[in-house]
């Protein structure tokens, strides 16, 4: 048989599972872009789910394959899968304007998810009082905006001020809420981690 | 062949399969039937390691399936229910390829075996096709092929009818009949028995986590009675 | 939309490996400079990498067009002030400059998209990065290739299921948690049913990579990435 000339070394069984969802969880990332977005009064961004889903993958799979999922959807959006904004690739994309919040989501992952690691049981986000919840993704929307609006002020060579005029300012209304919706997700309890 | 001896299994605390004895030999075609939660996923879980028994062994070609995981997984090829959720690649050919490569067989046996499984299941040169465009009979197909490609002694599989019309279940089935007449084992798990069980050679009923009934199709059906397995009307076994 | 196309051009015979250095290298430099001779230079680099890999500009600035605002509006937000002069040309020819050049950044990584099939891509994401984690990417890429329609088609089932029956009356932070919780449940379901058919298939770390080699006229192409990205420092 096969397996006599050359030494197979499986996958442990408990990196196959959460290998999976992270993988899963990375083609919802950009799956999010192609399903149409919710618009909100008085924001001229819409909501699209994409940000959700960082947050979802820190608080449910936790900070290395948080961070890992997210690292994939980076790489498959780089290599050409439409599944950065607006179905743009690329991996110009990743040094380009919108660099910064790409490459913040990871670390927004990593964050959220040792918050969780930190203060739950085995790794249940439900665990978290509330409080804590909102701060650890408020803290997680300050590495995106920070990340993002220095990398685009510095890229585009714009003053603070104006990058953040340009990339925090119109965006906030929108991430509000979806932290709401997270806050709401955590607390139904529906997901099994 | 297959082989399990006294497996017991319980998920917290809930015995979902108690004292299974059983066993497949090579080229034998085998339905497992019994009503939904009856065990017959768990039990065919434990043939290639996915699950281990709280008490009992499960062995394959006489090696215990604990002992050697890569052995069992490439002797047992198997097939789940939802043919979307398993295949790892968008291409077929990419798909069917996945096993050998894991084996670290070198490219040309790869290729080889990959035009060997679509010939198998009908589906000769169709590696380059992306599955998503595939209809639901030759996505069942296609995963078949993929449990094939790692040439394995015996092929499991659970349901792998759901959402297949007459004719797709036919042809699938047809094939099935035809690798067990080539050798292979083939375990197949159903609630359904309709034009499936005329090929068996054994049927097997799950009740409650024990096997109820066990003989060929003939025998077998007339104990069904009761294990809300649905039978043909016209006794064409 | 920007993605892989068939076809017989240079860039398409070109290797994966080949491509990505020179991407590297392209926006290494590019990000180092910004004098208009400098600029002048990468536009010419960029037509040839567009020419190669027979890019159509329209088409590529359209799959853009969400960078493009932003690209636009930077310098003339650059260029405003609160008092007089009210304008400041030359933050506004700063910021032009720079924006220009990201825009040529996006252009040249659109070659790659348009030449690169993502099988190619996966197999030199497992060829250069070591390890488990070379393996895990590479693998990864494929699957999210399998499941991106798999999961597109979840949510959309999953709005229309809503909109069926009018929750598309509910406030805002409803639906989105709704659609929220429901996308992930979902998907973790799949991906459940994936890790068992992994298992099952023997999924391991030392798999047979898919082929890849670097030929004649990879080498070349090589050459320049390694020019480009030295160039950043110069
Ligand atoms: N991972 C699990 N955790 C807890 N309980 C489980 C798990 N898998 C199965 N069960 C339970 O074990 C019992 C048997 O399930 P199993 O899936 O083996 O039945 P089945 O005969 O395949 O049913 P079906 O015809 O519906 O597929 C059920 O009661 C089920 O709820
Ligand atoms: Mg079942």
């Amino acid at each position: 048989m096969a397996t006599d000339q050359h030494s197979v070394e499986l996958v442990d069984d408990d990196v196959v599972k959460p290998f999976a969802r992270a993988a899963v969880l990375a083609a919802l990332m950009g799956a999010a872009v192609f399903v149409g977005s919710i618009p909100i009064p008085f924001s001229p961004i819409p909501i699209s789910l994409g940000v959700i889903v960082v947050y979802l993958a820190g608080l449910y799979l936790g900070p290395y394959w948080g961070a890992f999922s997210l690292l994939l959807y980076l790489t498959a959006g780089a290599v050409g899968l439409p599944i950065f904004a607006e179905r743009a690739s690329g991996l110009g994309v990743l040094v380009g304007n919108s660099a910064g919040y790409l490459w913040s989501y990871p670390t927004a992952a990593l964050l959220i998810g040792a918050v969780v690691h930190r203060l739950s049981e085995d790794g249940d986000p439900a665990d978290l009082s509330r409080p804590v919840l909102v701060v650890t993704l408020l803290a997680a929307l300050t590495v995106i905006y920070l990340l993002g609006a220095a990398w685009l002020g510095y890229v585009l060579e714009l003053s603070t001020v104006k990058a953040i005029e340009i990339g925090v300012v119109p965006f906030i209304p929108g991430d509000l809420i979806k932290i709401a919706a997270v806050v709401a997700i955590v607390e139904a309890e529906r997901i099994a981690t | 062949m297959i082989e399990f001896r006294s497996v017991s299994h319980a998920f917290d605390d809930v015995p979902v399969l108690e004292d299974v004895s059983l066993s497949i030999d090579a080229g034998e075609f085998v339905l497992l039937a019994g009503a939904n939660g009856s065990g017959k996923t768990t039990l065919l879980r434990h043939s290639n390691g996915l699950l281990e028994p709280d008490s009992g062994e499960v062995l394959v070609d006489g090696t215990p399936v604990a002992e050697d995981l890569i052995a069992a997984r490439s002797s047992v090829g198997m097939v789940f229910q939802h043919p979307r959720d398993q295949f790892v690649a968008a291409t077929v050919g990419e798909d069917i390829a996945f096993g050998p490569e894991n084996l670290g067989l070198d490219r040309a046996e790869i290729d080889r075996r990959v035009t060997a499984a679509l010939e198998t299941v009908n589906m000769a040169g169709r590696e380059d096709e992306r599955i998503d465009a595939l209809s639901g009979g030759e996505q069942s197909r296609v995963a078949i092929a993929g449990a094939l490609a790692m040439e394995p002694t015996h092929l499991v599989l659970d349901e792998p009818f759901t959402g297949l019309d007459a004719p797709a279940r036919r042809s699938v089935l047809e094939r099935l009949a035809s690798l067990s007449a080539d050798g292979t084992g083939v375990l197949l798990a159903t609630h359904d028995l309709r034009d499936v069980c005329e090929l068996a050679d054994r049927v097997i009923a799950m009740h409650d986590g024990r096997v109820a009934v066990d003989g060929p199709p003939a025998d077998a059906l007339a104990e069904l009675d009761g294990l809300e397995v649905r039978v043909p009307d016209t006794t064409r076994c | 939309m920007l993605t892989y196309e068939p076809d017989e051009s240079l860039a398409h015979r070109l290797d994966p490996r080949a491509k990505l250095a020179v991407q590297i290298g392209f926006a290494a430099t590019a990000l180092a400079h910004t004098t208009p001779r400098a600029l002048i230079a990468f536009s010419a680099l960029t037509a040839v990498a567009m020419a190669t890999a027979r890019l159509s500009l329209r088409r590529t600035l359209v799959s853009y067009r969400l960078a493009l605002v932003v690209l636009a509006l930077a310098p003339l937000l650059a260029g405003v002030t609160v008092g007089p002069p009210w304008f400041d040309r030359s933050a506004a020819v700063a910021s032009g400059l720079a924006s220009y050049r990201v825009l040529l950044i996006l252009l040249v990584s659109a070659a790659y998209v348009r030449s690169t099939p993502v099988r190619d891509s996966r197999a030199a994401i497992q060829r250069t990065i070591p390890g488990k984690p070379g393996q895990l990417l590479g693998v990864g890429v494929g699957l999210v290739f399998r499941f991106l329609p798999v999961l597109r088609g979840d949510l959309r089932t999953i709005r229309e299921a809503m909109a069926a029956r009018l929750g598309t009356e509910r406030g805002v932070v409803d639906r989105a948690s709704t659609i929220g919780m429901l996308g992930v449940a979902r998907a973790f379901d799949r991906a459940d049913r994936l890790s068992l058919a992994l298992r099952a298939r023997c999924f391991a770390w030392n798999p047979t990579l898919p082929a890849l080699a670097f030929s004649r006229v990879d080498y070349p192409v090589l050459g320049l990435a390694v020019i480009l990205a030295v160039s950043a420092f110069y």
